[in-house]
């Protein structure tokens, strides 16, 4: 199947430096000018256990890991038995260590899709090379180089160039690139089946993670505080936040907790400054009764919900998109809100932008859900899109929260000799006096309501990608995109429709599809197909057809593949 | 133009019950911002839910009436955004020790440039007289006719173990008192803890004014009190347990510790607050930390 697709595993324990090697792979192929995409797996320890790191290489923009691999390198004997059952015929098997015994049925497999083993000692490589242990990545990254056959002085000047803040001994570094590039092990049948694709541009392109993506869009919006509390996925946006405020100047503080976390933000945001917290679902549990808060007192807020899948603590370093009906329906009472859904690195970047402009302009708390697989994914991509302008709806008047047509009231950033206002969570009057008052307690829902109204109509519908003629089409949000784009360039009788506003719900493009009879698969990364529910709530259009996927893998082109195919 | 006290107030009358400390408590906040000169316009003030919070409406400064036990992280929040603004979060006794504990852990522990008075009526009022942790052991409250089983929590101990730069004791009673301990606390660089003995003359019969009159015990009356001693005010603080009399004044004060924005690295040398930075960011610079 994968078409201009070869793709390299690294495989091994926690703490073994897999990332390392993955991270200079990912570098240098991106050098030669070809694109990538990279993707961790790991538990949820910090020594031990099997977590691997895949980087799929393609001349053309790709958006998903492939299930199985033609290069496993592997560092530990756990991660070798793990994987090789994914392993394509033809390809090269790398084993970082003395020869291994294999079980009959895995002996039958080697045969059958002839693999080659190789067996590289790297550790002892490395240091008759001059290096150190820690030099034994660079004897594997060389010689899954060669079986590349790629040129060795990009590999060396990449890998240098990566390590050149961290004082090592370069001359050693480069033997030990050398010395597993140039190891007596290679044959030239090892890379029969192993062409890389051709690069078809030479641009540097920018490696990013998403969340790395969604940190670096908050700042462009003018996000200036940030406060947080650790939980995988989310918890890089504060490492990325926390260290590069030295040179963003934000306010940078990790809360005691996820419920002082959101407090935080949305006192911060009652002054008027632009302020953020990410978590995943349990974090996201905690904050609610803010969000709630936010919602009855027009409080801005924005938080970044990195799903993980499972309820409780669940799988925590797995992937999924269980977390729709918390965001959507999280909270007591009725209040307005908005839900936004990322699914790459670009999205992530703009939307979080678009966030803030909504909940400032709405005054109104901003869901944006992203997944463990869009928060870690390694992009590698031209560059970022461009900034958006800052939008804040800023304006004085009588009441804070006079009653207009729009829903939306006057308000205006606290200031010396401004009018003082109250924000309460108090049913209140347009002056923001506690009510209990019938017809002022409907009065002021009904304006809340009508708020989102008014952003309903400035929401774009869902976008189509691949060819509105075809007659089966996904309809999805988040990282499902991303297996849709790399499964569409490869069939054009497939269509998919992507949600980036999961709510309020935008539904009119969908009916008309329906209407044409289109055949509508809804695709989701959890057990119930939330999102379904969600449509099927607002049209009461049922989908007779759901791919559902929640065991913590996210959807790779061959899942579609497969259920179109079965 | 010279302030006037009634320039803190909202157009709206307070619903306290007759003789409630909330009178006191508020008119002393307001005469201490007033005498410091601190308009409405540069005040926000943060309220919890209870009786204390529904002081919300009657306050005519920049005002976040928000969640039970929770104005102290609403205020942090709010201060970190604008220090130009006088910060001060109002808090019950319930909030405060039950719901929202850790915030004032933290607020110390953090040491913050706010106020926070913690209005103490010894039980949940608006909830109609619950015990609080601040209730004696035995007293027969709502719900619990056999009288509340638990020990009650020392919190003046608990306080000062915390090691607050700022810890003052008041009574609602006593407003001249009160204002000037609020100014103090205003003005203290810092997280300043005013634990404010409140009269609750609905579920709090007992401690009646002139029980309060009989019990308290002014520090500036004593003849050797230095607040800048943490021996003078840990003794304080085992004396109340022991004898269990109220001493008020400023128990504890300490100048010397730098405040959390003081010592955030990133805000060194910035002149502007963060509520007047939002604009558009260029990020280009920052492309080489990724990945």
């Amino acid at each position: 199947m994968c078409t201009n697709r070869t793709i390299v595993k690294i495989g091994g324990e926690s703490g073994q430096g897999i990332n390392t090697v993955g991270r200079m792979f990912t570098q240098s192929i991106n050098r030669i000018g070809l694109s990538t995409f990279s993707s961790r797996e790991y538990p949820s320890l910090i020594k031990g256990g099997v977590a691997s790191y895949q980087v799929d290489v393609s001349n053309k923009e790709i958006f998903t890991s492939a299930k199985k691999q033609h290069i496993l390198c592997c560092m530990s004997e756990k991660s070798l038995h793990r994987y090789l059952p994914d392993m394509l015929e033809n390809g090269v098997v790398i084993y970082d260590g003395e020869e291994l015994e294999f079980s009959p049925d895995e002996e039958i497999e080697l045969q059958k899709k002839n693999i080659h083993i190789i067996y590289l000692n790297s550790e002892k490589i490395a240091l008759e090379s001059g290096g150190t242990k820690i030099m034994a990545n660079a004897v594997l990254l060389g010689f899954i180089w060669k079986v590349l056959k790629q040129d060795p002085e990009i590999l060396i000047e990449e890998v240098l160039e990566m390590l050149s803040d961290k004082k090592i001994d370069e001359e050693a570094e480069k033997q030990c690139l050398l010395a597993g590039y140039n190891n007596p092990q290679y044959r030239d049948d090892l890379s029969k089946a192993l062409d890389l694709p051709k690069p078809l541009q030479t641009n540097r392109k920018l490696l990013i993670t998403g969340n790395e993506a969604i940190a670096l869009g908050s700042l462009a919006a003018g996000m200036r505080a940030f406060y947080g509390y650790p939980m995988t996925p989310a918890t890089s946006i504060l490492k990325f936040l926390g260290e590069t405020a030295h040179e963003t100047n934000i306010v940078f503080k990790q809360a005691e907790n996820e419920i002082t976390a959101a407090l935080m933000v949305m006192g911060s945001m009652y002054m008027g400054t632009r302020a953020m917290t990410a978590t995943s679902g349990g974090g996201f549990d905690l904050m609610i009764e803010t969000v709630s808060c936010c919602g009855i007192s027009e409080t801005p807020f924005v938080v970044v919900l990195a799903q993980r899948i499972g309820a409780g603590t669940g799988v925590p370093t797995w992937t999924g998109t269980g977390d729709i009906n918390a965001a959507v329906k999280g909270g007591h009472g009725d209040f307005p809100r908005c839900v936004i859904s990322v699914s790459d690195a670009e999205s992530n970047f703009v939307l979080i932008q678009k966030a803030f402009n909504i909940a400032d302009k709405y005054q109104l708390p901003v869901i944006v859900l992203s997944e463990k697989q869009v928060a870690e994914a390694i992009y590698s991509i031209e560059k970022l899109p461009t900034t958006e302008k800052v939008e804040r709806g800023l304006q004085q008047g009588e009441n804070r929260y006079e009653i207009t047509d729009s829903g939306i009231s006057p308000r205006w950033v606290p200031q010396k000799d401004f009018k003082p206002y109250i924000h309460t969570s108090d049913e209140h009057t347009e002056d923001g006096q506690s009510t209990e008052n019938a017809e002022e307690v409907k009065a002021m829902s009904k304006k809340r309501e009508r708020k989102m109204e008014s952003l309903k109509s400035e929401l774009p519908e869902p976008q189509l990608y691949g060819s509105s003629s075809a007659k089966t089409i996904f309809v999805g949000y988040g990282s499902s995109k991303n297996a849709l784009l790399d499964t569409i360039q490869e069939r054009d009788d497939i269509a998919y429709l992507h949600y980036d506003y999961i709510f309020p719900l935008k539904t009119e493009k969908l009916m008309k599809l329906v209407e044409e009879g289109k055949r509508l698969i809804l695709i989701e990364n959890n057990q119930s197909g939330q999102f379904g529910k969600l449509i099927t709530e607002e049209t009461s259009y049922q989908f007779k057809e759901k791919l559902l996927k929640y065991d913590g893998r996210s959807f790779c082109f061959e899942d579609i593949l497969d259920y179109l195919n079965n | 133009m010279a302030l006037d006290i009634k320039d803190y107030n909202s157009p709206h009358q307070p619903t306290w019950c007759p003789g409630c400390g909330n009178f006191g408590i508020h008119m002393a906040m307001k005469k201490a911002l007033m005498e410091l000169n601190i308009s409405p316009s540069e005040t926000v003030i943060t309220f919890d839910i209870g009786c204390n919070g529904n002081g919300a409406d009657t306050v005519g400064t920049y005002v976040f009436k928000s969640l039970h036990g929770r104005s102290v992280a609403v205020a942090i929040g709010a201060h970190l955004a604008n220090r130009k603004f006088t910060t001060i979060a109002t808090i019950g006794d319930g909030g405060c020790f039950h719901e929202g504990l850790d915030h004032i852990v933290n607020a110390i522990k953090s040491n913050y440039d706010i106020t926070i008075l913690i209005h103490n009526n010894q039980n949940f009022a608006l909830t109609t007289g619950q015990a609080t942790v601040t209730t004696p052991q035995g007293k027969k409250m709502y719900g619990l006719p056999e009288g509340k089983p638990e020990r009650d929590i020392d919190i003046n101990a608990f306080l000062m173990s915390l090691k607050p730069t700022f810890f003052a004791k008041g009574y609602s009673g006593d407003l001249l008192q009160l204002t000037d301990i609020i100014k103090k606390a205003i003005k203290h660089r810092g997280c300043s803890i005013v634990e404010i003995s409140q009269l609750c003359p609905s579920y709090n019969r007992e401690c009646t004014p002139q029980w309060f009159n009989e019990n308290i015990i002014k520090l500036d009356t004593l003849e050797k009190y230095s607040p800048r001693s943490i021996k003078d005010a840990n003794n304080i603080v085992e004396e109340m347990t022991k004898t269990k009399k109220i001493y008020t004044g400023i128990i504890y004060i300490d100048d010397s510790v730098p405040t959390f924005y003081d010592r955030l690295a990133s805000r060194k040398g910035v002149l502007t607050e963060a509520s007047e930075e939002v604009k558009e960011y260029n990020i280009n610079e920052l492309l080489k930390y990724c990945n």
